[in-house]
């Protein structure tokens, strides 16, 4: 979170590219780091509904929503964060664990009201470690999530002694993970609602308008009158509810859970946010267009198990994937100005 | 009609017929322009009529959509580059160094000298001392350019400018921020500079300086060049005039109405970094000004008492309707009725990628919504009526404000705060950039919140706008008041004495 200021570019600008106004590839690049998104899905979905055997099934199509949802509710709450300017939430990788372990261990012991409480204050915890070191201490990001979920998982592996907890074969969690309505799985039905509260949250309220201009300028956003620590906190928190979420639904799948199942969980996160076109540099982007990102990182991993692509390479096309999207978002933001 | 004078060179830089638009709207239109060696070649406007974007195009910083530039009647190539080896510079309205970066970094910045690719440090600091002795001004070279003024920072962006070696040198507004004994050392560097056989083109909306310092003038409105001579052949209101397109009926000395009620703030005994024990109040409807060098701790003073900076010492409180609170943090000052125009609009004010309407709605936030939802018709009415107010122009409150031009941008920062019908108002150079007609009537909209009871603190670099404004002026030196004068006793000699003593600049 170091430079938010405008000088450093204004000065690349200067003594680098210039400014053409026939359309040239820049912008091109530029315009495609904003709407890409939406064009490639589109063909991406097309070009596997054409090629590829067993795409176009029904229950193809409800399995990839279904696997999905857990990456994608956490980055729909990770929005918040990447917006507010502030990269990106590592710790998710704990948080998305530690729901899921409470939610089995605590409703085994106290019953499931007491589980999501408890879930819920580890959330709370998390998002106050993250929120007062960043927000308040103005530490980066990166560094703090990081150490973060060192420290969650340490904790988690403490309590559980690292094994797998198993719920009552035939209690609610079980039954929420295998539920349906109609062909669509809860799961599916989850993250859609997540994405249409967060959407809301982002798009209508204060709270919302002040993580987009706290993004694109922090110092005039606290002499706007506002509380920047407040703001910070609220993104971090809204991430730690997301992944609490997230853990819940993944923990439900196979009514188990371990201090292992957030493991990637933050870079296919990123991942997502970032295809779906927002910027890695704050202030910018939307929760539907991560929603987007979400469906055409998990359609492509469908193309590539169904083709028969192994992980290995499945992992190289996620990577690229990343590095070709940042570096548009990069170039997009230099065409811009 | 460009007068050839004999005292000058030949023609060092032309611009043939430029155009330049951005999306449908046509900022430069068609403009022709040359500059001879040794000339200072005035350029005025109102603000948005396109003169940054016309020296953008001259320093090759925005390639044009038609026309040429042309140095020693040979084509510019395109790009910064291009220009800068073709002996170009530009000094930007708007400052672009690295507040990370030590003096001598951001003077070279871009163009480090370098030995199989490691920067020469002793050469980098010698080409910056040479630059910075070039222009005449004394400052650590190894200074963090943050924690300049804002003064030296203009400085240290010519010095920048002047280091390239330019044989043309373009000032964007470099006044603006300055002080008058700032600015008449700039411009004497100026005619130095012209002396030395350089051409230089100025911006500028204060039309005494380019008459005391220009011998030609070239004239823009809405993009279009309406006229370019000699500068003995007009005079101050006729370049205003063919500047706004009409006859400007400025009504400069608005009355106003109110007498002063009532103390609204007290700050006793404020002390922070650059502030010594000053203590100031400011009535109801008293417009309260605060002179001095740009350095005396003006702003750091005024940042200091609402507590959008730490203090160290110190007790401020705001009394309203009988009732006394104390401020300590910025959020409660701003909760509690104070509103602040900060002095760097593109750090502090403005949210540059937003739109004027989002960067309304920052500080109206709670009025605008409903349990924290926006009210979405409500804050475009509000939004559209506060930028009408300040005339904003073109008023269109869906565009970002970094599209707007600078003096235009500055409308927006005063556009946030005047609907909060503030009790107690810190303006910090708040008609920086400012074209005139536009300054008389931020002054008359000045004049107004005093008159409707808010309490006014003025801080401004420019003397006859505190003269005109201030009922009382507390006039600063290194961090202290050095003496308060009345509107009767306030005069530009006896705010500039008590002000002196020592200037930021030193001659070479
Ligand atoms: N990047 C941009 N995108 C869109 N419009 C722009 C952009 N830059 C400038 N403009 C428009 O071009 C016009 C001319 O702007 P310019 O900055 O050249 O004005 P100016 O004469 O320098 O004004 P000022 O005195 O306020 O600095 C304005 O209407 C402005 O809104
Ligand atoms: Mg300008």
């Amino acid at each position: 979170m170091t430079t938010k200021g405008t000088n450093a570019e204004t000065t690349m600008t200067e003594v680098g590219a210039t400014q053409k106004s026939s359309i040239g590839v820049a912008e091109i690049l530029a315009w495609s780091s904003r709407n890409g998104v939406f064009v490639f899905t589109a063909l991406l979905i097309i070009a596997a509904l054409v090629f590829v055997d067993g795409f176009a099934s029904l229950i193809n199509v409800t399995d990839v929503f279904h696997r999905a949802a857990p990456v994608g509710i956490v980055a729909v709450g990770m929005t918040f964060v990447v917006i507010s300017g502030n990269y990106l939430d590592l710790s998710v990788v704990a948080q998305v664990a530690t729901a899921g372990v409470i939610l089995i261990a605590v409703s085994n012991t106290h019953g499931i009201f007491i589980a999501m409480v408890a879930a819920l204050m580890a959330a709370i915890l998390f998002a106050l470690v993250n929120g007062i070191a960043v927000g308040v201490f103005k530490a980066n990001a990166v560094i703090v999530t990081l150490a973060t979920t060192f420290i969650g998982l340490g904790v988690l592996r403490y309590f559980s002694g690292g094994s797998i907890f198993f719920g009552p074969p035939d209690g609610i969690i079980k039954a929420f993970g295998m539920g349906k309505v109609g062909p669509i799985p809860y799961s599916a039905i989850v993250l859609l609602v997540m994405t249409i509260l967060l959407s809301i949250l982002l798009n209508r309220t204060n709270f919302g308008f002040l993580i987009r201009s706290f993004g694109v300028n922090e110092s005039a956003t606290r002499l706007g009158g506002s509380n920047t620590a407040l703001i910070v906190f609220g993104a971090f928190l809204v991430t730690a509810i997301a992944a609490m979420v997230a853990g819940f639904v993944l923990a439900a799948f196979s009514n188990t859970a371990v201090s292992n199942d957030g493991v990637g969980y933050d870079f296919r996160a990123l991942a997502a946010i970032i295809v779906g076109g927002t910027s890695v540099f704050g202030g910018r982007g939307s929760v539907f267009r991560t929603l987007l990102g979400v469906i055409f990182v998990s359609v492509l991993t469908n193309i590539l198990v169904l083709s028969g692509i192994s992980f290995g390479y499945q992992q190289i096309a996620l990577g690229a994937l990343i590095v070709f999207a940042v570096s548009l978002d990069a170039i997009g933001r230099k065409v811009a100005r | 009609m460009v007068t050839a004078e004999s005292e000058f060179g030949p023609v060092l830089i032309e611009a043939d017929a430029i155009t330049k638009s951005f999306g449908g709207a046509v900022a430069v239109d068609n403009v022709s322009i040359s500059v001879r060696a040794g000339e200072i070649y005035g350029l005025v406007g109102e603000n948005g009529a396109g003169k940054s974007t016309l020296m953008r195009v001259l320093a090759g910083i925005l390639s044009p959509d038609q026309g040429e530039v042309r140095v020693d009647g040979k084509p510019v190539q395109p790009g910064a580059r291009a220009a800068i080896s073709a002996g170009i510079s530009l000094v930007h309205q708007e400052l672009s160094l690295v507040p990370e970066m030590t003096v001598a970094e951001n003077i070279l910045l871009g163009s480090f000298p370098t030995k199989v690719g490691f920067t020469e440090y002793r050469k980098l600091r010698q080409i910056a001392a040479d630059a910075l002795a070039e222009i005449g001004v004394g400052v650590d070279l190894d200074e963090r350019v943050g924690r300049l003024s804002v003064a030296l920072r203009q400085f240290v962006e010519i010095a920048r400018a002047v280091a390239k070696k330019p044989r043309i040198l373009i000032f964007d507004e470099p006044t603006a921020t300055l002080t008058p004994a700032e600015t008449d050392y700039l411009l004497a560097m100026l005619r130095r500079l012209a002396d030395g056989g350089m051409a230089i083109i100025y911006i500028s909306h204060r039309i005494p300086e380019i008459f005391s310092t220009c011998s030609t003038v070239a004239i823009l409105r809405d993009g279009k060049l309406v006229r370019s001579s000699s500068i003995d052949s007009l005079t101050p209101s006729q370049v205003v005039d063919q500047m706004v397109g009409r006859e400007l009926g400025l009504d400069l000395a608005t009355k106003r109405t109110a007498t002063p009620g009532a103390v609204v703030l007290d700050a006793q005994g404020i002390t922070a970094p650059k502030v010594n024990n000053v203590s100031v109040q400011v009535r109801s409807g008293e417009i309260v000004g605060l002179g001095g060098l740009v350095g005396a701790g003006r702003s750091e003073l005024v940042r200091a008492i609402i507590g959008a900076d730490d203090r160290t010492a110190g007790s401020v409180t705001l009394t309203h309707n009988g009732e006394t609170i104390t401020i300590g943090s910025y959020q409660s000052a701003v909760r509690n009725g104070v509103a602040y125009v900060p002095e760097e609009r593109r750090i502090d004010g403005l949210a540059l990628s937003m739109s004027v309407e989002d960067n309304i709605r920052l500080p109206n936030r709670k009025e605008l919504s409903v349990a924290g939802f926006k009210v979405g018709s409500k804050t475009a009415q509000v939004a559209q009526l506060l930028a009408d107010k300040v005339g904003l122009r073109p008023p269109e409150i869906r565009r970002d404000v970094g599209e707007y031009s600078g003096g235009n941008q500055q409308k927006v920062v005063l556009a946030k705060w005047l609907g909060r019908r503030p009790k107690f108002i810190v303006l910090d150079e708040p008609t920086r950039g400012v074209d005139v007609g536009a300054k008389a009537e931020i002054h008359r909209l000045v004049k107004e919140i005093a008159d409707q009871g808010t309490a006014v603190l003025i801080v401004s670099s420019d003397l006859p706008e505190l003269l005109e404004l201030s009922d009382t002026i507390h006039v600063m030196r290194d961090g202290h008041v050095t003496g308060t004068l009345s509107k009767e006793e306030a005069s530009e000699k006896s705010v500039m004495s008590l002000a002196s003593g020592e200037t930021i600049v030193r001659s070479s």
